[in-house]
């Protein structure tokens, strides 16, 4: 008893400095996969507060910017109304029923970036809207250049996404030209990459190639820009073909995005969970 | 002694905004992520006793953690350096040096606060960026990652105690 006693007053520094360590280790373990107890802190009031005041200083600074993008993305909407475009349907008259007319499937939440990162391992994206506004876990987000990531905590006026340079995220995109369609991830070195999946050996990839969202998952619209193939290699003893993407998002420099609302989310999950 | 409490108070306040506002959201390149905040843990006062300094490495990491949103990666590390800080002071300084009350650039020189700082930051960022990845491929990816960014950090520490050090000889009474 005396020399447990003696071996503790000798190394007691130590065994708190292990105990301690291990501490560490158990918060970092707890929380490592995204669950909403990590990043519930960050969407919080204080944290929250200290970022939007930076923001409102630093939009500011970058207003000149930031009304350009929206110069350019008020172009694109423009172009989509209903009235710049030709209505060749008119006299088909196969669809009279005025309920199946217009149906909306997403509606769009604008925010603004509160804080952003592009260099750690899983990068995070916190927005200033949450829960009060509309917002929930699991909804897509876009910019004017494409998609940017996922939601993953929310609290009531704040809420954090990971972006698409996080290791966990997966999308399902597809070529433009041809449908052809694989799973697009970081690969975790460079913040304007990512890789492409799955994709056999037989489809004609060319440098340059569209990719867009293919729309099987519930997170993103169908058709939203993904990037354009970089580089494309053939390994030969692998089955699929080993594409790099340039992301047409630049993670860089977000300011404003949109979290896609999927109107129809509860109904394909219960069509999911019939069909099973 | 007394007033080294809100001296240190107010550094750390510095320190984190610094950290959090300027440089995580620097964007060199994937390859630099430099940290100075801990350099909070490495200029508290050279009698500080050892158990103190591992719970103020831990609580200070706790902090930053909060603001980046890595739960226990900055705690971990933080207490690390605290712990191996009396250690490290020990075996870089001469022998018979007179201390003053906490380091400071014109005292210790240049090269020693090069030495010491680029000693810890290694440490540091080691654990801290093989914790963040949890994964060991990547070998060099890392390696290189760690150098470059314990390289900018350390810079940046030097710059930030040229600019907030006082030239005043402060001899420990």
């Amino acid at each position: 008893m005396y020399n447990l006693f003696q071996f503790f007053l000798r190394y007691y520094l130590f065994l708190l400095f292990v105990s301690l360590e291990i501490f560490c280790f158990y918060l970092i373990f707890q929380n490592k996969h995204y669950n909403e107890v990590a990043y519930m802190n960050v969407a919080n009031s204080v944290s929250g507060k200290v970022y939007s005041t930076y923001t409102g200083v630093s939009d500011y600074l970058y207003l000149r910017r930031f009304s350009d993008s929206l110069v350019d993305e008020n172009a694109k909407l423009r172009a989509q109304l209903l009235d710049s475009k030709y209505n060749s349907k008119i006299d088909s008259g196969i669809l009279r029923d005025s309920t199946l007319k217009n149906v909306q499937q997403y509606s769009f939440i604008s925010a603004r970036v509160i804080h952003n990162s592009v260099n750690e391992a899983a990068n995070l994206i916190y927005l200033d809207r949450g829960r009060l506004q509309g917002i929930g876990k699991q909804m897509g987000v876009i910019n004017a250049n494409g998609i940017v990531g996922q939601v993953v905590a929310v609290t009531d006026n704040y809420s954090a996404a990971m972006s698409v340079l996080s290791k966990e995220f997966k999308v399902s995109a597809k070529f433009k030209k041809n449908e052809f369609f694989g799973n697009l991830h970081w690969d975790g070195v460079n913040s304007t990459t990512a890789s492409m999946e799955d994709i056999p050996k037989h489809v004609p990839v060319k440098v340059g190639d569209t990719l867009v969202t293919s729309g099987f998952s519930q997170l993103f619209p169908r058709n939203i820009m993904v990037g354009r193939v970089k580089s494309v290699t053939m390994e030969p003893d692998k089955n699929f073909l080993e594409i790099t993407v340039n992301l047409s998002t630049n993670f860089g420099s977000l300011s404003y995005v949109y979290v896609v609302n999927n109107l129809k989310k509860q109904e394909i999950l219960l069509l999911d969970s019939l069909a099973h | 002694m007394l007033n080294q409490i809100p001296l240190n108070i107010f550094r750390l306040a510095v320190l984190l905004l610094a950290q959090i506002l300027i440089f995580s959201n620097l964007n060199f390149s994937s390859f630099v992520n430099p940290y100075i905040f801990p350099l909070f843990v490495l200029l508290l006062p050279f009698e500080t006793p050892r158990w103190v300094l591992m719970f103020i490495g831990l609580l200070s990491g706790l902090l930053l953690d909060y603001f980046i949103g890595s739960t226990g990666m900055h705690a971990a590390a933080g207490l690390l350096i605290g712990y191996m800080r009396p250690f490290l002071i020990n075996v870089i300084t001469p022998k018979g040096t007179e201390f003053e009350i906490s380091p400071n650039v014109y005292a210790q020189g240049i090269t020693w606060f090069i030495v010491y700082l680029g000693i810890t930051m290694f440490i540091y960022l080691t654990l801290y960026f093989f914790v963040e990845a949890a994964t060991f491929l990547n070998f060099f990816f890392m390696l290189l990652k760690i150098f470059l960014s314990t390289i900018v950090s350390v810079i940046f520490m030097l710059v930030f105690l040229f600019l907030f050090s006082s030239k005043k000889k402060r001899r420990f009474v």
